[in-house]
């Protein structure tokens, strides 16, 4: 609690200081949003290092056809261990980054809630990180089931499989705590004055995510520990041999899979949501209907988990069902995209590097949602299933959804964060190489899913060729250009220029027009007067 | 909050505040009356109903596809 108590700061000139450890037991210790969410953001974009490197090995593997890099059984490790490591180390624990920073400055709140249990939220993490890289090191090494971790294949895998598991399980109690924090912090620990529909929509976004959280996070937790148990408990869940049904872990998953997609994308739309409007210097159009559309997406994410399974053997009641329920997902999704549109209607519109991802996320986004829209219908995605489609659909909502808001939103406050600004041009010069090499990687992965590639695999015939070796040249282009964003971020807070209180014009929120820049260690320990 | 708006809405009024939730865009008029007269249980509730019978709804027009 010492960082929702601490009345010190305020009395001298510099409360950057924090007033107990220093050096690394600071940040084992921390119980401050703000070094929590620091944290967050690192640990996020190491892991994003590693899985990227993995997506290099794959990129790599696939340049021609043939075995030349890695052998299959290694392949399948790559592909199960990137998808983890994205989802559940990199773009999950970003945005929860962005929550820790923002959320109580946003609603004029001191700190999160329950500060201590925010420093375990974050600091299992590492050690679930960890479990999931020593299973490479494992006899038989990592599992190369697939990040969806199938049935019977997961009964069958070594050592490795468990360590995946009980990273899984921490993973979730992680995700789990930081969302009742964030649920406890918004509905309690408001300024007076903001009301709900008052708050900025990153955490309104966020509060609807926390509970999405809250409901799925546990269904993943049964369904690996179902797994757990078939594997050496005598247990036959899964296992059809002893009477189980591996369809049956299918729908389980993708009850958590489904709603997991809108946990990581509806931050995404918050951040979205405060930058548009910063840019175009104008009020976000439609705010209510905002809040609105994320809580029908939120409640209709939860019954549409079969449209990833039209193939796996279902009544044709059933595959309708989930079709018109996928496909009407598109309307308030579409309510959203026309919203940000109208905000920029007629705004005073500039483009710093926060804007141009912003306005890369809307272009490659609509993107990823209609290929989502195609997959959606049970005729088509019969013959697209398990191609390179479905892999250049998930991830245009994955990387140019999340990963490109998630850096929207580093530019767009890391002047608040650190109190100095990036340098522009090389910004400018990241979202350029970004975009080319991103639409390089996997635009081209829609022709060779439509031609019929065949998803993890590590060998392919050769009328595959030209695509694969354009989307490998992309994949290293794209890998590469991340360093750059490494180099800037690095660059601006070690000798980038003071920046403003508040750094962008048309920017609204309580920490940008009510506190300095860098954002003081203790903000808001008297709440702010919100009219 | 306008001091002749009713404390509490009527349940077609939270029907209707829930039908366009679900569309995902409402008038700003409409709104204003609905954020002073709705409470959150009620939109709780309601949106909980509302899913119910968006689901119905759907299995409805199934079956009148496949009979």
């Amino acid at each position: 609690m010492s960082a929702v108590l601490d009345d010190h700061g305020h009395d001298h000139g510099h409360d950057d200081h924090h007033h107990g450890y220093s050096g690394i037991m600071r940040w084992i210790t921390t119980t401050n949003h703000k070094d929590i969410g620091t944290l967050y953001l690192w640990f996020s974009f190491t892991m994003f290092m590693v899985g990227g490197v993995m997506a290099l090995v794959i990129r790599a593997e696939l340049f021609t056809p043939g075995l030349q890099i890695v052998n299959p059984d290694f392949f399948n490790q790559m592909t199960t261990m990137h998808g983890l490591i994205m989802v559940f180390g990199a773009i999950m624990p970003a945005f929860v980054g962005f929550a820790n920073w923002l959320i109580p400055m946003q609603i004029g709140a001191p700190d999160m809630a329950f500060a201590r249990m925010n420093n375990w939220s974050f600091w299992l993490l590492p050690f679930a990180g960890a479990l999931l890289i020593i299973s490479f090191f494992m006899p038989g090494g990592a599992p190369g089931v697939g990040w969806t971790m199938y049935a019977p294949l997961t009964v069958q895998m070594g050592i490795g499989m468990d360590f995946t598991i009980f990273a899984i399980h921490i993973l979730g109690m992680s995700s789990i705590m930081g969302s009742i924090n964030i649920v406890t912090t918004v509905l309690n620990m408001r300024a007076p004055g903001m009301t709900l529909m008052k708050m900025p929509l990153f955490c309104w976004t966020w509060l609807i995510t926390a509970y999405l959280l809250i409901a799925s996070m546990p269904v993943l937790a049964g369904a690996v520990t179902m797994t757990l148990t078939d594997r050496h408990f005598g247990t036959s869940f899964f296992n059809a041999a002893g009477g189980g049904d591996p369809v049956l872990y299918q729908h389980i998953f993708w009850f958590f899979g489904h709603p997991e997609v809108y946990i990581i994308i509806l931050p995404a739309f918050g951040v979205i949501s405060q930058i548009i409007p910063a840019f175009s210097r104008k009020p976000l159009f439609g705010y209510a209907s905002m809040v609105y559309a994320t809580a029908s997406i939120a409640i209709l994410s939860f019954i549409v988990w079969a449209h990833h399974m039209y193939t796996v053997g279902m009544p044709v009641t059933g595959q309708l069902f989930f079709m018109y329920a996928t496909t009407l997902i598109a309307v308030p999704t579409a309510a959203k995209m026309f919203n940000w549109l109208a905000t920029m209607w007629r705004g005073s519109l500039t483009f710093e590097t926060p804007m141009l991802f912003a306005l890369g996320f809307l272009f490659l986004f609509a993107i990823g949602g209609f290929s989502g829209l195609v997959l959606a219908l049970a005729a088509v995605d019969i013959q697209l299933q398990d191609t390179y489609y479905v892999v250049a659909h998930f991830h245009y909502v994955m990387v140019a959804g999340a990963l490109f808001t998630a850096f929207a939103g580093i530019y767009f406050w890391l002047p608040k964060w650190t109190g100095r600004m990036y340098n522009e041009t090389l910004g400018k010069v990241h979202f350029w190489l970004s975009m080319i090499f991103f639409n390089m990687i996997f635009f081209v992965q829609h022709f060779l899913g439509l031609a019929g590639m065949p998803r993890r695999i590590p060998d392919y015939p050769l009328q595959f060729e030209t695509w694969n070796k354009i989307s490998s040249i992309g994949a290293f282009g794209f890998g590469l250009s991340q360093l750059l964003f490494l180099y800037i971020v690095v660059k601006a807070i070690t000798s980038g220029e003071k920046a403003a209180d508040k750094q962008w014009e048309g920017a609204d929120s309580l920490e940008w027009t009510h506190l300095p820049s860098p954002a003081p260690y203790h903000s808001f320990e008297t709440p702010p007067v919100v009219k | 909050m306008a001091q002749d708006v009713p404390p509490k809405a009527s349940f077609l009024a939270v029907a209707k505040a829930v039908f366009w939730s679900f569309f995902g865009v409402r008038r700003k008029a409409d709104y204003d009356r609905d954020s002073a007269s709705i409470g959150p249980v009620q939109v709780i509730v309601a949106g909980i109903i509302g899913a119910v019978l968006f689901i119905l709804t759907l299995l409805m027009v199934v079956r009148l596809v496949t009979s």
